[in-house]
């Protein structure tokens, strides 16, 4: 079974190396490509000196694009499994292998790493705790589905909904969107319990302004999604 | 007095409608997003030699005085054209997107190339 490890990367030349030598120890397994959002910082002089697998996207896409490009490569290259991974530390390699092997068991189509499961690590803080577990809910109404943590970017996917994230992937705040959309499709979505740290480098693509932005957008794209034509 | 604001108006759009003509000419407008505006400037001359349309649409819909019913429909016009632009600018963003994703897939395959061929004359 072929697996990937998509790392979409937005100014993270601090900790890029520490997530693919994360992986390299933690997921042997496991391929992996950097999605290089068009960065500002040394990323891309960093990829090419470290000789990274990574692909540099021309123009700034967003985090959903950028993952997006991950999928339609893992789909390029025949990969069965591919699975999102933040390059920015918060995400634990030492996962992937048992969430892969969750996956397959369960023959569920798309894994999430919930953070809310057991309750341990990094629990992200209390005000962003009642944005998830709002999300949770709506989706949980809508759906039937419960998801405990919808916004996790840490996912891994199957070759059907690899291939359903690469017709077509949300631009901004994808997460709980691209959920529904699978559930909707009456696919199998699992949560496996993980831990995560809090993040080391960088700041959260959620700042507190755009905060309010991304609960209306998030829900109406739900909204959206629900209404939508399979 | 009217006759000297029909005169200024129809010359103002018989001018504007040259110059998209000729953008058209000169291959700095695409037709196809011209229309519209071709459209509207045809419909504002023919208004500007008839005024009476006006007095006429002003009376079905119980509007007051005709140069209201010009606003109204000067509003309503640009809206659809905002809107328009809002479609195009959806369609293009999602082709900007796909162009780069494809971009940076061949990009990483030249670069390989060009690794592998460096490799070989070593």
């Amino acid at each position: 079974m072929k697996s990937l490890v998509i790392i979409p990367a937005y100014n993270e030349e601090k900790s890029i190396e520490k997530t693919v030598a994360d992986i390299h120890t933690n997921a042997p397994d496991f391929d992996y490509i950097i999605v290089n959002d068009c960065s500002t910082d040394g990323t891309r002089a960093l990829c090419e000196e470290h000789h990274l697998n990574v692909l540099h996207l021309p123009v700034n896409l967003g985090i959903g694009g950028a993952v997006q490009t991950g999928y339609a490569y893992a789909d390029k290259n025949g990969y069965d499994i591919a699975v999102q991974f933040d390059g920015d530390g918060q995400h634990d390699a030492a996962f992937l292998q048992k969430m892969q092997a969750y996956l397959v068991q369960e023959q569920a189509d798309m894994v999430i790493g919930s953070r809310f499961i057991r309750k341990e690590g990094f629990q992200s803080s209390g005000i962003r705790r009642i944005g998830i577990q709002y999300f949770s809910n709506l989706i949980c109404f809508l759906t039937g589905n419960r998801i405990t943590d919808p916004t996790s970017g840490m996912r891994m996917a199957n070759r059907k909904v690899i291939q359903l994230f690469m017709e077509s992937y949300p631009k901004d705040y994808p997460e709980p969107e691209s959920v529904v959309t699978i559930l909707k499709k009456e696919m199998k979505v699992m949560e496996y319990p993980v831990i995560m740290r809090e993040r080391t480098e960088g700041t959260s693509s959620i700042s507190p302004v755009k905060s309010v932005y991304y609960m209306i957008k998030v829900t109406l794209a739900i909204f959206m999604e629900k209404i939508r034509r399979v | 007095m009217m006759i000297k604001l029909q005169i200024v108006a129809g010359l103002i759009l018989l001018l504007a409608l040259l110059w998209i003509v000729n953008m058209i000419r000169r291959r700095k407008l695409e037709l196809k997003y011209a229309l519209s505006w071709m459209t509207a400037i045809i419909l504002m001359l023919i208004v500007d030699i008839f005024p009476p349309i006006l007095s006429v649409i002003s009376y079905c819909f119980g509007i007051a005085t005709p140069v209201n019913t010009l606003f109204l429909l000067g509003f309503i016009f640009s809206l659809a054209l905002l809107f328009t632009l809002t479609v195009i600018v959806s369609r293009l963003s999602d082709k900007v997107r796909q162009l780069s994703q494809a971009a940076a897939m061949n990009e990483k395959e030249i670069r390989e190339l060009k690794d592998m061929l460096k490799n070989q004359e070593d």
